[in-house]
């Protein structure tokens, strides 16, 4: 793969919260031997800001964002529902401003899901990964309704060795984060993401995995409230598993 | 009190349309433009043996499938057993008399029934056009008969057309509907159900009505029989083979382009439907 | 976020989810006929039919002057009345001259939510009519005095010991719980009420212009019964429920059969436009269609909505909804329940006033997927988010919480300046620090964000995060490989 050179562009959570799967990610480029470059002025996409209606603020976002990326060749995020922003709801925000709207679309064509990246751009199944283990996959909703991400996630896992994938009920109900949605409507979000933490169970798996941190860490926060023992990563870490450990 | 004017007014503002002038039909005929059905005639006209064959079974399937019970009748006469043997079988749900009630139509009247209830204590009525007692008489009946002008396949679905002597009530008020259908009479789906609805231009109401009358509001548990008939039974009367080849072959020789002669063969088909009915009756 | 939140949609909310009995109906309800819609338009062989209805749904609107003009010119060609209601009081006050002109004494309801949108029942009460639901849902939820909870299927929140109870203390039939036996009480005490009332008072599925007949829908048969017994039907539709040929009307009904219970047609499928021909022993005396704006027309003005008027109130956006699937009907505080009532709720009745419709979503976007018609819903309640963050002059809102928008601005602040940013987080993982748990996790956080940890862990900010990560190890990295770079691009 020399010759590749990939953006990094790293979900704010994922920076502050949950390092670890932008390293893994990091770890399994270098192992690819694809360049990698991270534009440090980076912050967020302004997701939160456009869901929750501030739309004026999300814009200020957008166009920081547009005008960080817009140069880079490939841009590769760790997190659906952040290229989900970009791709789908950055035209939106500029559907008046003809002059942003055609930067926003060209960004947004370029910016790529780390896993649709892998599989779609590079045509890659097996990355050499190896992990031992039972692992389920949940479905983000913006990653498999709003990009359509449903199969490349799951042909990366199923070719981890070692690795016994094993399909949860309802794998695409929301898991009831939907970003402040959770801190305003608390028993509400809690009753969805118990009924996704009953069907985690159900699966068996040791590990649940999926392709975006806000979902990741709804389900983790809730695990670790009721003290279960399923243990939840980045779908990144998996691959970036190899015979020795995480490399 | 009518409020025509300022209503459209409003409507006519939300779209943005300039104030005072009226929109009509003929300012946008596209609107109501029809799409060409010469296409589904012809797939009904041109409709093998064999096709109907199966379309029979499709029907059957989904009748099984809805809650009605498909009688095959080879003959009119058999189709008159099988009535008889229903009405003998059940009991009147909401009184202790056994009145049953007949649509005024040519292929119910050549069954005779009263004949055969004659020495049981069975009414039979029938609902002509004009009497003022029919609704009593349909309200005290425990069985409904009818004769379904459409009927589709794909969703085991009859179409009743409210006309004077066939009232409404017939095939909803009784507790069991029996409904006597021939196999010309059965269409593929709804589309062409449609196709045909539209040649027959019913003036007055009419009804699809797929399976008994059911309702699964308590608890999800799927009970027949809310409001209109627990029990549904249509007896279909199979046409005999050699009177329908000519007829398919004769149709096919028609040149397709001739969009008129086709799109008046239907109404042909549904007057010529009486006349086969007495034919038969007369055989029988 | 502050206590104003603490609305009726969250207490309705929590009573639902401690409802094992709702949980229970609702999880059947979605897995069967939500998941069941999905899978029929997977494998619906014309895929092009959602597309063409959604386009003549549209184009109907679009033109809505016309067709609504021609269908009431048919109707009244065959001898119907048509009245043109520009609010609700407008329609209950015409539904009523009718019922008096006619000296009615006793009407029977098929299920109609546009008859509960304009509440026709106590006006009607109150002029000493009695009024009679004869959907069976709906007429036990009549009996118990409670409202329904789902569009389509209205009494999920009861099981068969309620109504059993129910019928025992209303009807006086032996206790039971099983529901043929209830269904058989209902039949009984409904089929007297159905052939004896005076006026039948319906909805209307789907109106043709061309034809001037309205389809209604139904399972049970008491649509057909309150529209073929009593001498006079009453249809009330709501202005946008009309095509304008026959087979705009063919197509989205076979939509909305599919969408509400997976069935290529409902039981019943009827077509009524006009009083009972002479001679007919049966069907109305009179025939008048109410046709309602009540509001419509501010959606219809506003293209960012308009396509909430293309529904055609099938109920599968409820039935796949997982916030629906929790919280149930009820909470909705409207006639309307579940994404399509968090759109058009606010539209109708007010923004601030069901701003908790609005933002108590995740815009997971199955709504949308299962509609038939493909409407939309998470793009429309991301627009009606934006009227609330900043107020909006047109669909007259004020700026729902001041304080979120504070928060906001701040935040648009922090993110404009990445060294601002980074000290930001650095000073967050020193506050954090005294509610770091045991396990590494935060179990208590104060202040905005709170609701986060009623229910839930919290990972705290990392030890070093991502930029700082890079700033160490592999930032350097790249300074030292300009000549790979420049290698790689030899190779090019
Ligand atoms: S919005 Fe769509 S899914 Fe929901 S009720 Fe209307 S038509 Fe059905």
């Amino acid at each position: 793969m020399a010759g590749k050179k990939v953006s990094l562009f790293v979900q704010c959570l994922v920076d502050s919260m949950f390092p670890q799967a932008a390293e893994a990610m990091v770890s399994i480029f270098q192992r690819l031997q694809i360049d990698f470059d991270y534009p440090t002025q980076q912050t967020c996409c302004g997701q939160p800001a456009f869901n929750s209606g501030y739309r004026k603020d999300a814009t200020v976002a957008a166009r920081r964002f547009i005008e960080i990326f817009e140069n880079e060749a490939v841009i590769v995020c760790p997190s659906g529902s952040c290229v989900h922003m970009v791709r789908h709801h950055y035209p939106e925000l500029f559907a008046d401003d003809p002059e942003m709207l055609a930067r926003a679309k060209t960004v947004g064509s370029k910016t790529f899901e780390f896993t649709q990246y892998l599989v779609d751009e590079l045509n890659l199944s097996n990355i050499g990964a190896e992990f031992p283990g039972k692992v389920t996959y949940h479905d983000s909703c913006h990653l498999s309704r709003g990009l359509q991400i449903n199969s490349q996630p799951r042909t990366l896992l199923r070719h981890i060795k070692g690795l016994e994938f094993i399909e949860m009920k309802d794998s695409d109900t929301c898991c009831g984060f939907g970003g402040t949605f959770a801190i305003n409507y608390p028993d509400i979000s809690t009753a969805m993401v118990d009924e996704k933490i009953e069907n985690i169970l159900a699966s068996g798996a040791e590990v649940v995995t999926g392709c975006d941190i806000s979902c990741l860490m709804n389900i983790q926060g809730r695990l670790s409230r009721r003290e279960e023992n399923v243990k939840v990563m980045h779908i990144a870490e998996l691959l970036a598993s190899t015979a020795g450990g995480q490399s | 009190m009518r409020n025509d004017l300022p209503f459209l007014d409003n409507i006519r503002k939300a779209l943005n349309l300039p104030q005072g002038q009226e929109r009509t039909k003929l300012t946008v005929p596209t609107l109501f433009e029809k799409p060409d059905k010469s296409a589904t005639r012809r797939r009904i006209e041109r409709r093998t043996y064999q096709e109907k064959q199966d379309l029979i079974n499709i029907f059957s399937e989904n009748c099984t499938n809805l809650g009605t019970k498909l009688h095959i009748a080879g003959s009119l006469k058999e189709a008159e057993d099988i009535t008889v043997e229903i009405v003998r079988s059940r009991q009147p749900e909401f009184s202790y008399n056994r009145h049953i009630v007949l649509h005024d139509h040519p292929d119910i009247a050549a069954m005779q029934l009263w004949k055969r209830f004659n020495r049981e204590s069975v009414t039979v009525h029938t609902t002509f056009s004009g009497d003022h007692e029919t609704t009593e008489k349909t309200i005290a009946s425990y069985i409904g008969i009818t004769v379904p002008s459409i009927s589709i396949a794909e969703s085991g679905t009859l179409v009743q057309i409210t006309s004077a002597g066939c009232p409404r009530s017939t095939s909803l008020v009784p507790s069991i509907h029996i409904a006597l259908i021939r196999s010309e009479t059965l269409v593929a789906d709804l589309k062409e159900a449609c196709c045909l609805l539209e040649d027959l231009k019913p003036e007055d109401s009419y009804v699809f009505i797929s399976g008994p009358s059911k309702t699964a509001d308590i608890e999800a548990h799927l009970v027949h029989g809310a409001h209109g008939p627990k029990e549904v039974h249509i007896i279909l009367l199979k046409e005999e083979p050699q009177q329908l080849e000519p007829q398919a072959i004769q149709v096919e020789s028609e040149s397709p382009s001739e969009e008129k002669t086709e799109s008046e063969t239907p109404p042909e088909q549904a007057c010529t439907l009486d006349d086969q009915a007495e034919e038969t009756a007369e055989k029988s | 976020m502050s206590k104003k939140i603490e609305s009726a949609y969250i207490e309705g909310a929590k009573k639902a989810i401690a409802s094992p009995t709702l949980q229970k109906s609702l999880d059947n309800i979605q897995d069967r006929f939500g998941k069941g819609a999905m899978q029929l338009w997977k494998e619906l062989e014309d895929q092009g039919m959602r597309d063409r209805v959604k386009e003549s749904r549209m184009r109907t609107l679009a033109h809505l002057d016309i067709i609504l003009m021609e269908l009431a010119q048919k109707v009244r060609k065959r001898g119907g009345k048509v009245f043109f209601a520009r609010t609700a009081e407008e329609a209950v006050a015409y539904t009523l001259e009718v019922a008096q002109k006619n000296q009615v004494k006793s009407v029977v309801k098929g299920k109609s939510m546009t008859s509960m949108e304009i509440d026709i029942d106590p006006a009607l009460e109150k002029a000493g009519i009695e009024v009679v639901e004869t959907d069976l849902g709906e007429y036990i939820i009549q009996l118990a005095g409670d409202t329904p909870s789902h569009i389509i299927a209205p009494c999920i929140h009861m099981d068969r010991h309620d109504i059993g109870k129910l019928f025992t203390d209303k009807l006086g039939i032996e206790p039971t719980t099983d529901p043929p036996e209830l269904t058989m009480a209902a039949r009984k005490a409904l089929r007297e009420k159905l052939l004896s009332a005076d006026m039948g008072i319906t909805g209307c599925n789907l109106a043709c212009a061309e034809t001037g007949q309205i389809a209604l829908v139904s399972n049970e048969g008491n649509i057909r019964m309150s529209t073929t017994m009593p001498r006079i039907h009453l249809a009330l539709m709501g202005m946008e429920r009309v095509t304008a040929t026959t087979d705009e009307q063919r197509e989205t009904l076979q939509l909305l059969t599919r969408g509400a219970a997976l069935q290529k047609l409902s039981t019943y499928v009827s077509f009524n436009g006009g009083p009972k021909k002479e001679g007919d022993p049966d069907g109305p005396e009179e025939f008048h269609l109410v046709i309602i704006d009540n509001g419509r027309s501010k959606i219809l003005a506003d293209l960012e909505f308009r396509e909430s008027l293309a529904c055609i109130r099938c109920g599968a956006c409820l039935n796949i909804c997982p916030v629906y699937g929790k919280i149930g009907g009820h909470a909705y505080n409207s006639t309307y329940p579940g994404p399509i009532g968090a759109v058009i709720t606010p539209l109708l009745d007010g923004v601030n006033k069901h701003a908790d419709l609005c933002k108590g979503e995740t815009l997971c976007g199955a709504c949308l997927d299962v509609c038939p018609v493909k409407n939309d819903l998470p793009r429309m309640l991301s627009a009606l988010r934006y009227k609330l963050a900043y107020g909006d002059n047109r669909w007259n809102v004020r700026q729902h919480n001041v304080k979120e928008a504070y928060v906001y601005a701040a935040w648009q602040k922090a993110i404009s300046h990445s060294s601002a940013y980074r000290r930001m987080i650095k000073t967050a993982r020193l506050l954090q620090k005294p509610f770091i748990g045991k396990n590494n996790m935060i179990k208590k956080m104060a202040g905005l964000a709170s609701g986060w940890t009623d229910d839930r862990d919290l990972p705290p900010i990392a030890q070093r995060t991502f930029s700082e990560i890079w700033d160490e190890k592999y930032a350097k990295r790249q300074q030292q490989t300009p000549a790979i770079k420049e290698e790689t691009n030899n190779e090019k």
